[in-house]
């Protein structure tokens, strides 16, 4: 029997991988998406139980391949077949332990971010921002003689974006989202009403009236959100659960599953899980002509099957980090030397976070915190201005979970409290050279109520610059199939270090606007997601975190030696290949990057589809 | 007293919270049950001195005085671990908790374990801060934008 044809493969069941699966099927196109981790279950409650039942709560705890047991002992990446990392192997003891760091770190700063190879993709864990770019984000180095210009602009991308918050459901309101030169079709609304925001998300917004950084005032604005304000695509609306990362438990919250599914209703779709890619063939002229791929039964066994799949057009949308490898692995025994699509040489260089500056603070009245999705406003002013000529934008997101990121709240300040010690800063000695209180009964109710309801966090997420010495390459560690992991290079340049510096002095400035007490904490000496700078005259160690914002892997561009695909995110190298995602973005731009990497994938679909696939 | 009511006296003078919102008459989800048997397979002894402490004629006039600071380190750890059951779902062993309050702790995270998912959704922790558990909302779209209602409406003391 001869091998099936499909007309597109995809590898891939993450964010571009279903929106372009759903598009090529509903227009009766036969696609195949390979995905190397496991299949998407029926309903979340395998997903929940992890979640409550691991004291480590992180974002990679719901999903599978298990990478830590609950109470947190880390599996060794060497013994998975879809490995992936975590926030747990962050630490100075154990980012560059291939025993327990699934990337090969090496330096000279830790990269942060996370992502997960399952169904759905990372996805599932995605906070539901939804952002648009802004029309400057598209030319940073003519307006503001930084970075890189994308090959398109704003209005090339508008009508892309209407189609993808349909296709997600964002809440938002359209004269809220009416700034710093964005526009919108005349008549536009979003799918759904705004999210109503937060107490927090009020109280800052009073407290900061008439504020202004470097001139610029600054206002509390609800943030565009792919969760429901009202019944959308059969799901239910938010229950406020104030756990968006890792999961929403009543899927409230689109994730990609929702688009998957829709595409297997056409009967058009075949998924392959528990399938990884291993090798993308190009043929004497240039096209792919297959990939192939190892199937597992169990995360830890031994392969199953190997095989090979055979398409007209293949898509690869296996994330920024993950796309880049298997095409700096797929050598076809020499005729593509330094892997498929590399012609530029660009393959896995340039990439780029959203470094992200937390700080934290105690208002002086309660501001209810651990209510409502996890974050509903943010500060939306100081992504884009002529500061740009100097240093990188952000913008600054409003947390409605207190502590909880900061520290690993209310768990921390409870034990504090009940066990007489001080790790969060809340229960200082009440004399010199005494412990902590230890506190029970009514003082004990009463102390957790006032400081639990007054915490407050802020996240910066700052524009990192893409530089060619932040790169994704191949390790000699392999995972459980034999295939190598990535190894990555990180840093931070002057321009995003001086973005993270001006975020600090936002932070101070906003709580000290609040009036509120400060409890942010500088990072250890050995921490390897931190650096030291002057600030005022003064010696401080700025800790930066991982945003899970992963961009710039295989960017677009306009001229084939500098980049990897073109606008349409098609390979310069080889006509029949897309790769699509966040690794296409020459630049990461301040908002988060899900909702135009799913325009992108919309834009790609129809380039596909307009296009002769056989050609 | 049944020793399950006595767990019950001991644990509201510990937490604060009202013994009838930790074991209400009708009680569909009893992790009362589960916190009784966790602390009784772990450290029998101790919590047989727990509930005599508690049951002794005539009862202490301030039980959790009594428990945490009248009846040595064994009593007293246990009832934290025991505390911190009730308000964050949580076992943490007692000798650790020793070791955590002395002088100088050890570097490393303290370790702990979820009893069960049950417990995780009904720890106290969050009705303190009058908010709910991240994950388990049994609220309505946008109460986030109102006041909650007040502590004691959560704790019923």
């Amino acid at each position: 029997m001869a091998d099936t044809i499909f007309d597109a493969v995809i590898v891939g069941a993450g964010f571009s991988g279903a929106m372009i699966a759903k598009q090529l099927a509903l227009a009766g196109k036969h696609v195949l998406i390979l995905e190397a981790g496991a299949s998407i279950p029926v309903n979340v409650n395998e997903y929940m139980e992890r979640f409550y039942t691991a004291s480590t709560k992180v974002p990679e705890t719901p999903y599978t391949p298990e990478l830590f047991s609950p109470s947190g002992i880390l599996t060794d990446p060497a013994t998975l077949n879809a490995g992936r990392p975590t926030v747990l192997s962050l630490d100075a003891s154990n980012w560059q332990d291939p025993k327990q760091s699934y990337l090969i770190q090496n330096g000279p700063l830790a990269f942060a971010s996370t992502y997960e190879r399952i169904g759905g993709g990372t996805g599932r864990h995605w906070l539901g921002s939804s952002f648009r770019f802004l029309p400057n984000d598209f030319r940073t180095q003519s307006q503001y003689g930084q970075m890189v210009d994308w090959p398109i602009g704003y209005d090339d991308l508008q009508p892309w974006y209407t189609k993808a918050e349909s296709e997600i459901g964002v809440s938002a309101d359209v004269d809220e989202q009416t700034y710093l030169g964005v526009t919108f079709p005349p008549g536009y609304a979003y799918p759904m009403k705004p999210i109503p925001p937060s107490l927090v998300d009020q109280s800052v917004a009073a407290a900061i009236a008439g504020m202004a950084v470097d001139g610029i005032p600054l206002s509390v604005r609800s943030t565009p959100a792919g969760r429901n304000s009202q019944p959308y695509q059969r799901r239910r609306v938010c229950a406020g659960n104030t756990n968006c990362i890792p999961i929403c438990p009543i899927q409230a919250k689109y994730d990609p599953s929702v688009t998957i599914n829709e595409a297997l209703e056409t009967g058009k779709v075949e998924v392959r899980y528990n399938t990884v890619v291993s090798d993308i063939l190009v043929d004497v002229n240039g096209r792919v002509s297959s990939v192939n791929y190892v199937q597992y039964n169990k995360p830890d066994g031994p392969p199953a099957k190997t095989g090979s799949a055979l398409g007209h057009v293949f898509v690869l949308a296996a994330h920024a980090i993950e796309s880049p490898k298997l095409m700096l692995m797929s050598r076809n025994n020499g005729r593509t030397p330094n892997g498929v699509g590399n012609s530029s040489g660009q393959v896995g260089k340039n990439l780029m976070d959203h470094p992200l500056y937390l700080a934290w603070a105690l208002a002086p009245a309660p501001l209810f915190p651990y209510r409502g999705p996890l974050s509903t406003s943010g500060i939306e002013e100081l992504r884009d201005g002529d500061f740009r000529r100097q240093r990188a934008a952000y913008r600054i997101e409003i947390g409605n979970e207190g502590w909880n990121f900061p520290i690993g709240d209310p768990d921390v300040t409870t034990l504090d409290f009940i066990n007489g010690m001080n790790k969060s800063g809340l229960n200082p000695p009440l004399a010199a050279n005494t412990s902590p209180p230890a506190l029970a009964g009514a003082t004990l109710i009463n102390s957790l109520n006032d400081k639990l309801s007054r915490q407050l966090r802020l996240a910066f997420l700052v524009e990192q610059s893409p530089e060619e010495r932040n790169r994704v390459t191949l390790s000699a560690d392999t995972d459980h199939l034999g295939i190598p992991r990535p190894a990555i290079q990180y840093d931070l340049s002057q321009y995003t270090k001086d973005g993270l510096i001006a975020a600090k002095a936002t932070a101070d400035d906003i709580f000290a606007k609040m009036n509120a007490k400060q409890f942010t904490t500088a990072p250890d000496d050995n921490d390897p997601s931190h650096f030291p700078a002057v600030v005022n005259g003064n010696n401080v160690k700025i800790k930066y975190y991982g945003s899970g914002h992963i961009v710039g892997t295989h960017r677009m561009g306009s001229d084939k030696t500098k980049s990897v695909v073109d606008s349409l995110q098609r390979s310069w190298d080889h006509p029949n290949l897309f790769v699509t995602g966040g690794g296409s973005f020459p630049t990461v731009a301040t908002g988060n990057p899900t909702l135009t990497l799913a325009a992108l994938a919309l834009r790609t679909a129809d380039a596909i589809l307009k296009s002769d696939l056989r050609a | 007293m049944a020793d399950m009511d006595t767990f019950v006296a001991i644990s509201a003078a510990l937490t604060g919270i009202d013994p009838g919102k930790l074991a209400p008459g009708v009680d569909p989800i009893k992790v009362s049950a589960e916190y009784f048997q966790k602390a009784s397979t772990e450290a029998p002894d101790v919590f047989k001195r727990v509930l005599s402490i508690a049951s002794a004629t005539p009862p202490p006039a301030n039980l959790a005085d009594a428990l945490l600071n009248g009846s040595g380190d064994d009593v007293r750890f246990l009832c934290r671990s025991i505390m911190l059951m009730w308000f964050l779902g949580s076992w943490f062993n007692p000798n650790d908790l020793k070791l955590y309050a002395s002088a100088i702790p050890p570097a490393a995270p303290i370790s702990s374990s979820v009893v069960s998912s049950k417990a995780y959704t009904q720890g106290w922790v969050w009705a303190a801060a009058q908010a709910h558990p991240m994950g388990y909302s049994t609220l309505r779209f946008g109460y986030w934008n109102q006041p909650p209602v007040a502590l004691n409406d959560f704790i019923g003391a």
